[in-house]
């Protein structure tokens, strides 16, 4: 919004007073409340303390942030990072359920579905996908929500996930042929 | 979420407040991204300089003499590969590469750019190292080290130092008083040999007459002396040490006269004709070695 102060901003003045940090939680708290609850943390619980720590961290290493970069996407590499911490910590695979559809997803898949002949009409339902999403590596998974849900650019996946851009590319390539095997045989998109 | 956003961004403050959690300063940050781009470019450094010792090895091997040195192709290649270097450049090079692709921005080169980037930069300044005269240096000194390992011209020069097999290298110290066809020549024990040059062409010759250091295939013969044994030379070939700057320029031993080359087109006696490999020692010396 315009008369805004960027996250940039806000993070220079919170090097010098700590309560400026409140902004940028209020910003990012359900951003990526919702990142980690399409990454696989089911349970509201577990998201709030992986949030937690999130922003503890982030406050932690302010003085990391390069602000050549966007803060959007050093926050959101902090936020993988815990979650991934979480699933190691609990051996638990991830629970994906989604709680809205993503429209360019079904569109990409849509393109890509086209040459298919013979499928059956009918709609993919969203829990057909969570659980599409669920069982396939979780690269693609990790990739596929950034780009498809969460609409990062490919320069920001790219920061978030720390590869080279042309690494991106590649995953989404491979993660979208690899959600289309997981998905039923039959439907439309 | 089980807090409305407000209590929320309060409880993390709180928690900030309670853990008394500060943000670090920005040095450490700035120290740890400078020390992964030293190490990374220490590691690239430390393998160019292996890469010069293996330039220098390999330069410096005789690959043509290798069916006089060894008896098969294998022996010799486990001898000279520099299987050392080699992996010293390959470990200082992944090094290199983890360092590099662990900086700050690290992650955004391709990884096979990060890759080429290492081993194009150790090559290109272990050549320069290498042109610069310091491969040998680096070789030897380093190279002694490891007890597996032998510097490769303490290697030749062992292979050159057996008589009795028909291989001789030393340094030609001057033209023997004693026949107008023989030279004396220094081996690499300090040990004098009076060699016999009656039976060589007059490419040997020239190599002999050049002085400084040769390699000689031939056939020992019983001196007079304990201290000087006579050898009786087939072949003379130039050893030149490459990788160690420009050799100083001595004044030759001896000049020809018209009656020494009438040896050219004399052929080697039957002595010279039983040393192996006789038919390509001979296309060697003929086409230059």
């Amino acid at each position: 919004m315009p008369g805004e102060p960027t996250d940039e901003e806000i993070v220079r003045r919170t090097i010098a007073e700590k309560d400026a940090f409140a902004q940028l939680i209020s910003r990012y708290e359900a951003k990526l409340g919702r990142y980690l609850e399409r990454l696989g943390v089911g349970v509201r619980e577990d998201r709030e303390d992986i949030l937690q720590n999130v922003f503890i961290k982030a406050y932690r290493n302010l003085n990391s942030f390069d602000p050549a970069l966007s803060f959007s996407s050093w926050i959101y590499r902090i936020a993988h990072n815990e979650a991934m911490s979480f699933f190691r910590a609990r051996r638990a695979r991830p629970q994906v359920v989604l709680s809205e559809d993503s429209e360019f997803l079904m569109s990409e898949l849509r393109d890509e579905h086209a040459d298919s002949a013979g499928a059956a009409e009918r709609r993919l339902s969203r829990e057909e996908l969570s659980r599409a999403l669920a069982v396939i590596d979780s690269h693609y998974r990790e990739v596929l929500i950034l780009r498809f849900f969460d609409d990062r650019s490919y320069t920001e996946i790219s920061d978030i996930l720390q590869v080279p851009l042309g690494t991106v590319s590649t995953l989404i390539y491979r993660a979208k042929r690899a959600l289309r095997a997981a998905l039923p045989k039959t439907f439309s998109l | 979420m089980t807090d409305t956003s407000d209590q929320f961004v309060e409880r993390v403050l709180n928690r900030i407040k309670i853990e008394g959690v500060h943000p670090r300063p920005r040095w450490e940050f700035l120290l740890k991204n400078y020390l992964f781009w030293a190490v990374g470019a220490l590691a690239v450094a430390l393998g160019a300089v292996a890469f010069s010792a293996a330039l220098f090895e390999i330069e410096n091997t005789t690959w043509r003499l290798y069916l006089v040195t060894h008896s098969d192709l294998f022996s010799f290649m486990l001898s000279v590969v520099p299987f050392l270097w080699i992996l010293a450049l390959a470990v200082f090079v992944l090094i290199g590469y983890f360092n590099i692709r662990h900086t700050k921005r690290g992650y955004r080169y391709p990884l096979s750019l990060i890759a080429i980037g290492a081993v194009l930069t150790s090559v290109t300044l272990g050549g320069a190292l290498y042109a610069g005269g310091y491969g040998g240096q680096i070789e030897e000194s380093i190279g002694s080290f490891p007890p597996f390992y032998r510097p490769i011209l303490e290697q030749e020069r062992n292979w050159w130092l057996n008589p009795t097999k028909g291989l001789l290298g030393g340094v030609v110290v001057s033209a023997a008083s004693s026949s107008p066809l023989g030279f004396v020549l220094k081996d690499f024990s300090g040990h004098l040999w009076k060699i016999d040059a009656s039976d060589l062409r007059g490419i040997d010759l020239t190599v002999l007459a050049r002085g400084g250091m040769v390699r000689i295939v031939g056939v020992p013969i019983a001196g007079a002396s304990a201290s000087s044994t006579i050898f009786h030379a087939c072949f003379v070939f130039p050893w030149r040490v490459f990788g160690l700057g420009a050799p100083a320029l001595t004044p030759p031993i001896a000049i020809f006269s018209s009656s020494t080359e009438r040896i050219l087109s004399i052929a080697r006696n039957s002595e010279c004709r039983g040393i192996r490999p006789y038919k390509q020692l001979r296309t060697l010396d003929e086409n230059g070695f």
